[in-house]
Formats: structure tokens, sequence, C-alpha cells
């Protein structure tokens, strides 16, 4: 028998068919997603470095390292807290950028365009940009600022320790506001119509309408977008490996920064193996009990 | 006394021309009904009452002040929507409590008139529910529920029944009916459905690309339409317009096929040449039972419903139905003999549309 | 509300519209600014807002220099994983779709795929990769990108597929089509938007990535933002090179933007809404 003919068969067989599409997908994620993962694991109890390549079972040395490690937590507290500054201000202004565009307006498709640009561009392109924007001396923000005080400031943005997270923050609130403007757009569009007439008539206050029908209308997309937006910050990684690299010293240090440091720099195979695993176990455990939140608010 | 008043009303959205010069006076009390197909300006003229759209010009007035500056929640007005528009988040209770919440009302006074209009709409047992937990016609008393409670000047109903389905739409219809005659406050009520229109109005108003085409009591309209839109529209199965030609003299009708019958209604105003647009309701058609009859058809298709049966047949090209008695033989292919009752058929011109 | 008021508030809608936008787009007009200003004019301080004129010069040197290959290369990788990633991914998520295959697990697997911060498996992917001996070539960039878009892929297209009513597809059995052609003739079509829009957010990720680049190239396959970043040097910067280099990889974007603004708010509204 041909092949041809029974991958015709298989294709006519409902059971053989349904395996056959979802092969190839399977096939590359199992290679690209599981095995690393596995490797991951492995390498994490072995004992990998520049000068060694320790593969016998090392026990958990590496995860008794994590905990002495202060470079990670402080490279945890960084990512913890910018993630905590950014997004409630890319919410705000996400919301305000959503209601400004919810009833039409002329032009406003140019508008979205524009403001949708920065979301759509490399990383990278938008932290060299921030970086020349930020530039203390060619850099046109120091020229705003010091019109607007009236007075010549120098203000090293990247390199001040007190001044480079400011700066990293408004690179990335300036691409990913948009995301959540489009998102929270979405959201307030579908917001029933007839609802807030019904609310009008029924002369609810601002604050009443926007308590009691709108935000649990979006709640459950706002509630999506943040953590795919949590889950971003977390990797937060081109836009400091241009901006700072991550300095001034380890100031700017996020966790995929320093994991990148251990691994490609230090060659710390099996130590930063152990730091990958640990942020994977959190993010997991993370993601698992907002998702029960959900279903139990629900 | 808040009676409402329209003044040449008239609605643009950009270039289109939505209700055009309406005016109406709505007495206390009245129920009545906006009726028209789709896009008739309706659903338009509501709205503005409402103040949810604002009108191009003219005015309204409700109890002799002029509304058309004040939103929404100043107009004193209680609206039920089609979709309903049940707040999904908040139980039954809150819905219905709403309005009052917003206007500030103590607990007791809202506790007390959440009870009394659950009682009244029967609802009281699916208080602490969600609108989604309800079937059609619950949330549909709940959504007039939530108007009722607050002590409006006016109520608006956009298609309310529009999403029941057949049976519930019958009963609600009733329900309705009774709750107007109880809470004896104004009802505008818009429908595209020429039975709610007759059998909830007191007054039916009848509109047409925005204009009022007639407007009076429902067998008024019924009875003696103004025009052929008006006829046709109201009725089912709708009236049949059949074009004939008056023979000379006046004593009898000629009809396309060369059929003639003795005429014997009465034409005011003679159209010119003799021609014009017959309407005969299928209900004033009956099997001729003696010797005389008025006409002869070929019966094409019998439709019984048990309590009446339609039968259709083509009258010189024009397709016919004519309503007959379910305990006379009818049956397909065969030819009959009918009757008219003359009296009660009307007249059109033929250019105009307009009833002699 | 009389007309009045209302103008003011569209004027005053309109003059806010205005000025974030140009708050939006500065950044990226600098950016512009910079890739055809004169040395003299980036260097100039206080700074040059506006360029005296339209000088290619900062382009020309890329491509004397080969540097815009990086470009090309970025443009190879995108496109190639984008088709494949699309491909595979329309039938597996069809397939789980259509025949609940792998039930829930299999989905929520896939998806939880895409959580996993690339940073953590890098590593282990760059021995596959040098075991494989594909590092530093198209080959293994463009299987990467396939590999790590599928799981967004696959999810994107669950929800379009699924709003594709069920008797369409038996309707075509019915007449006589396999599955396989049932797949292609009336699911794909009844799925193109969401397809495109998908396929849009596929490539402008790829298009994108720089970690991945960073690792798993050298010299022969380096895309267009590891180029970027090479001018940032210790000693000193090159801002032409820069400005140009970035601008080759924003240019396609505002192209993206400006013909397939539908679709990129479709696919971003959607990831939120539908998932």
């Amino acid at each position: 028998m041909s092949q041809s003919t029974s991958i015709g068969r298989a294709l006519d067989d409902e059971r053989a068919f349904k395996y056959l599409l979802i092969a190839p997908a399977v096939f590359v994620i199992l290679l690209i997603g599981l095995y690393p993962f596995i490797k991951l694991i492995l390498t994490s109890f072995q004992n990998i470095t520049m000068f060694d390549d320790d593969r016998s079972f090392n026990g958990f040395i590496h995860y008794a390292r994590l905990f002495g490690d202060d470079r990670l937590w402080e490279s945890l507290l960084h990512t913890a807290a910018f993630t905590a500054a950014a997004l409630p201000i890319e919410i705000l202004l996400g919301y305000l950028l959503a209601l400004l565009f919810l009833d039409p307006m002329p032009l406003k498709r140019l508008f979205v365009a524009v403001i949708l640009l920065p979301t759509v561009i490399s990383p990278i392109v938008a932290g060299s940009t921030w970086r020349l924007m930020f530039d203390h001396r060619f850099g046109p923000i120091n020229q705003i600022i010091a019109f607007l005080a009236g007075e010549e400031v120098k203000l090293l943005w990247t390199v001040d320790p007190f001044l480079v997270w400011p700066a990293i923050l408004v690179a990335e609130v300036w691409q990913w506001t948009p995301f959540m403007f489009l998102i929270l757009l979405a959201a307030l569009s579908n917001v029933d119509r007839e609802q807030l007439e019904s609310a009008q008539i029924d002369g609810a206050s601002w604050l009443m309408t926007f308590r009691k029908i709108v935000l649990p209308a979006i709640t459950p997309v706002l509630f999506v977008a943040v953590l795919i937006r949590a889950l971003d910050l977390v990797r937060l990684f081109d836009v400091i490996w241009t901006m700072t690299g991550g300095g001034p010293g380890t100031r700017t240090e996020t966790i995929s920064i320093y994991a990148y440091q251990m691994a490609f720099r230090e060659f710390e195979i099996s130590y930063s193996s152990a730091i990958a695993f640990l942020v994977i176990f959190a993010l997991t455990a993370l993601v698992i009990f907002a998702l029960r939140r959900v279903e139990i608010a629900r | 006394m808040p009676n409402l008043q329209l003044r040449n009303v008239d609605k643009f959205y950009g270039g289109v021309h939505a209700v055009k010069d309406v005016s109406l006076e709505v007495p206390e009390g009245e129920f009545i009904v906006l009726v028209g197909p789709s896009g008739c300006g309706k659903s338009t003229l509501l709205r503005s009452i409402a103040g949810l759209e604002e009108i191009s010009s003219g005015d309204i007035a409700l109890g002799g002040r002029s509304i058309v500056d004040l939103p929404p929640r100043d107009r004193n007005i209680a609206m039920v929507f089609q979709s309903y528009a049940l707040y999904p988040y908040l139980t039954v209770y809150e819905n219905i409590a709403f309005g009052l919440r917003a206007r500030k009302f103590s607990d007791g006074d809202i506790e007390r008139q959440v009870k009394w209009a659950s009682e009244m709409l029967a609802i009281g047992d699916y208080l602490q529910r969600y609108p989604r937990e309800l079937s059609g016609g619950q949330r549909q008393r709940v959504a007039i529920g939530r108007a009722i409670v607050r002590e409006a000047d006016l109520f608006l109903l956009d298609e309310p029944l529009s999403n029941l389905d057949a049976k519930l739409r019958d009963g609600m219809r009733e329900e309705i009916k009774r709750l107007h005659k109880q809470l004896k406050k104004t009802f505008i009520y818009v429908t595209h459905d020429q039975i709610e229109a007759m059998t909830l109005a007191e007054r039916i108003v009848l509109l047409r690309d925005g204009i009022v085409e007639q407007q009076g009591a429902p067998l008024e309209l019924f009875e003696r339409p103004k025009n052929l839109f008006v006829a046709g529209f109201l009725g089912s199965p709708s009236m049949n317009f059949i074009e004939v030609e008056l023979e000379e003299g006046g004593a009898a009708l000629r009809l396309p096929d060369g059929q003639s019958l003795a005429w014997t209604g009465s034409l005011t105003l003679a159209p010119e040449n003799g021609e014009f647009i017959w309407g005969v309701r299928p209900e004033h058609f009956s099997v001729a039972s003696g010797e005389s009859s008025d006409l002869e058809a070929l019966i094409e298709v019998v439709q019984p419903t048990g309590s009446r049966t339609f039968g259709s047949f083509s009258l010189a090209g024009t397709h016919v139905v004519a309503e007959l008695d379910a305990r006379t033989e009818v049956a397909a292919d065969r030819k009959i003999a009918l009757n008219v009752d003359m009296e009660r058929t009307a007249c059109f011109d033929k250019l105009t549309g307009e009833a002699f | 509300m009389n007309r009045g008021a209302k103008g003011w508030r569209l004027a005053a809608r309109l003059a806010c519209a205005v000025a974030v936008a140009a708050m939006f787009l500065f950044p990226i007009y600098w950016l512009a600014a910079i890739s055809i200003k004169t040395p003299e004019e980036i260097f100039a301080y206080p700074p040059v807002w506006i360029p005296s004129g339209f000088r290619l010069d900062g382009y020309a040197t890329l491509f004397r220099d080969g540097d815009a290959w990086a470009v090309w290369n970025s443009l190879v990788t995108a496109g190639v994983s984008t088709v494949l990633a699309m491909v595979i991914g329309f039938i597996a998520a069809y397939s789980i779709v259509r025949f609940r295959t792998g039930g829930d697990h299999l989905a929520i697997w896939i998806i939880s795929q895409r959580m996993i911060p690339p940073i953590c498996v890098a590593f282990p992917i760059f021995l596959l990769f040098v075991s494989l001996r594909i590092v530093d070539t198209y080959t293994g960039l463009i299987m990467l990108y396939t590999a790590f878009n599928l799981p967004y892929v696959i999810w994107m297209m669950r929800g379009f597929i699924q709003e594709i009513p069920l008797e369409l597809e038996q309707s075509a059995l019915v007449d006589g089509l396999s599955r396989w052609a049932v797949l292609w003739k009336v699911v794909l079509p009844m799925s193109r938007a969401g397809f495109f829009a998908t396929a849009v957010f596929t490539f402008i990720f790829a298009w994108n990535d720089f970690l991945f680049a960073l690792i798993l190239t050298r010299s022969d396959v380096i895309t267009y933002p590891v180029q970027v970043t090479g001018y940032f040097g210790s000693q000193s910067t090159f801002w032409s090179k820069i400005g140009a280099m970035s601008m080759l990889g924003v240019l396609p974007m505002i192209f993206v933007v400006g013909t397939m603004q539908r679709f990129i708010v479709r696919g971003f509204s959607m990831g939120a809404v539908k998932g």
C-alpha cells in the first residue's frame, strides 16, 4: 500500500484525522517547549559552569544558593516593584484614553493609529529611542524640562541611580499604554448601550453608573489584560538592555537581565537553571492563584 | 396635570430626516401606541421623549413645561427597553431598587416599593436571583418592575414584547393592559406589531417615514383607514386590494378578469373614469349559500387554523385571501362562489392611495 | 444639553486627541529626525528640533557596510516562521475546537507555554541548537520563532474557529467534501479575518524579537534589533546608524499600522476579550 493512500484514509477517519492535525504543533512545542524545560530541571541539579562540566547529581546546592543571593532578590524586587508601578499607570492612562476616544470623533482612526504605533515597534527600538531622548546633552527631554523650569538642567537619566527607573518607566508606559487603551476601548464599547441609557433614565450618578454597570462589565477583560501585561513585565529585558544594560551597577537589573548575565556572561549554567526554575515555578503559582481567585469571584 | 405635548418635532440623523414635523397631544393616563414598519421613526420619537436623543427642532413639554433641555434623569420618566437592559451584576431586588437608590430613597422606602412592585408582577420569589438565572418572561417582568417602582409621570415602553415567544407575548399583553388600568399613568408604547397596537392602545399613532399617517382609536383606524398604507398595515391577514372599474351608471363593479358584481356601496366622490382600488378585508368574504353570489373564484391554497379557514385565490392577477367559516367545506382547486360584505369594503384613489 | 456645549465638548476632545497623539508620536519623530540629520545636527547643543535637510547618508552607510542585511534576515525569519506557525497552528486549533483533541488540558498546556519568560529556557534551547548545529542559521531561528508563536496562534485561531457554525461544516460534508477539503475550503475562508489578524501579530512578534536573536545568532543571520544594539559601543555611540537601522525596523510597522489597523485592533482586543 502506498503512503499516499494510507494518508488519504487517515484523512477520512476522524480519529486519526484529529491527531494528524495536531501532531506537528505538539511535536514543535515538545521540542522547543518541553525538552528545554526538562533539560533545565536536570541541569539545575548538576554542576555546570564555565570551568566545570560535572553532570552527576549534585542535590539542591544551587537551590540553596538562591536564598543567599542578594543580587537575585534585589532583581526580583526590582521586577515586582516596577510591575507594581507601571501597571496602574498604564491602566489609568489607558482608561482615560479609551474614554477620550469612546464616542465618535473626526479622524478617530488616524489618532488611534498614531497612538498604536509604539506597541508594534520593537522594544529594542523603543529603548534605543528613549535612550537618545534622555541623552543628557543631545536629547530633547532635558531641553523640554529646562524650558519648563526656566533654567538649564543636566539630568543624567540613564546613569543617575535615582533617575534610571523613572526613565525606564516612561519608556515602558509610552510603549504599552496603547495596549491597555485598545483593550479598554474594546471593553467599554461592548458595555450594553441600553443598560447605560436605562441607568441614565433611572437617574444614576456618574459614579454609580461606573461602579454598578461599567466596572463589572469590563472587569473580566481588564483582568486578562493585566495578566498579559504582568507576564510581559516579568520578562522585561529589551528596554533595560538598551537604556541602561542593568546599570548603574545592578541598579536596574530585573530578573530577566540577571538570569541572562548568569547564563551567558558568567556561564553559571546550573545556577542560572535553578533561577529559571524558580521563576517558572513562582509564575505558575501566581497565575494559578490569580485564575482561582477569578473563578471564586465568578 | 402632566400631559405630554409634542410640537413640530423634527429629527435629522446627518442627512436622514427621521422624524418629520410630528405634533402630538397625550392627555394624562392615556395608553398610546406608536406603531409602524421598521425605520418609521417611532423609536426615535420615543427616545427623544426620554431624552436619549436630542431633537433637531420643535418642542416637547410635560405638564406644560418644556423638557427638551433636561437630561433624562430630570424628566421623571420610566422606560422599559427592548433588551430589558437589566443590570447583569445586580440581583433582581437591586435592579428594581436601582432607580430609587439613585434618587437616595431610604432603605425602608426602597424595601416597601420593591415589595409592592414585585407582588404586583408576581416576581417576589426571584428577588435574590440574578437576571441571567431568569427566563425571558421573568426578565420582562423585572424590567417592568424597575419602571413602575418609581413614581414616574410617563411610562415609555420600547418594543417590550418583541423578545418573547408568541404564547408569552399574549399573556404579557394582557398584563400590561391590566397594569395600565391599575397605575392610571400615561403609557407610550412602541411596537411594529399591529396586533399589539390594536389590542393595547386607547389611541394608535401610525407612522411611516417619520410622518404620522393616521391617529385615532384602534377600531376607527381599522374601519376607516385614511389611505392604502393604513388599510394594509392593520389587520392580519391584511386587506386585499383589487383594481376595479365602476361601470357606467355606477350600478356594478367590473373586475379586470371580466367578472362584474352589483355595486351597493356608496362613493361620496366618484373617481375619474370610474377606476379605483377596492379594499376588501379577508373576513368580509363569505361562501355563498343560496343561488345568488357576488363572484366566483378558483381556490388555490387552503389554510385551516381551526377557528377560521383561509382560502387563497387569484383574482385577475391579484393574490386574494378570504377568511371563511371553518365548517364550510372548502377544497383546493375547486371553484367556489363568494359573497362580499359590500358595506364594509373600502375604496382608494388609484393615484394617491387616499380613501374616498 | 444645547448644541453649543456639544460643539465645545468635541473641540476639547479633539484638542486632547491631538496633544496625546503628538506625545506618542514625538519619540518616533525624534528617531526619524536623527536618521536624516547631519552629524553636526545630531551633536548640536542645544539640539536641532527640525533637520535642515533630508540626508540619507545614515541609510547609505548601512547598505554600503552590508549592515542592512540584518533587515533582510529579519524579514526572512519573521516571514517564513509566520507562514509555518499559521499553517501548523491553524490545523491544530481546528483539531482542538472540532474534535476536542486532548480535552481542555492540552489547550491549557499549550497556552501556558507562552507564559514562560524566554530567558528561562534560553540556555537549554541554545544547547539544543548547538547539538543540532543550527545556531546562526535561518533554519534555527525560523524553527524557534515558529515554535514560540505557535501557542499564540493556536489560542487565537481557537477563538475564531469556535465562531464558525458547525452546520456549515456539516453541510459541506454532506455535500461530499472530505474533512481535509472542509478545513481549507470552508473553515479557512470563514475565519480569514481572524487568520489574517493573527498572522500580522505573529509577524510582529518575530520581527521585534531580540533575546533569541541575540543568543542564537552570531553573524550570518543577525537580525535588525541585534544590529541596533551593536551600535551602542562602550566608547562611542553611533547615533546616525542607530537612527537609520531602527527606522528600517519601524517603517514596515508604520506600513502595517497604516494599512492593517483593523486587524491589529481586532488582534489586541481578541486576545483579552476572548481569552
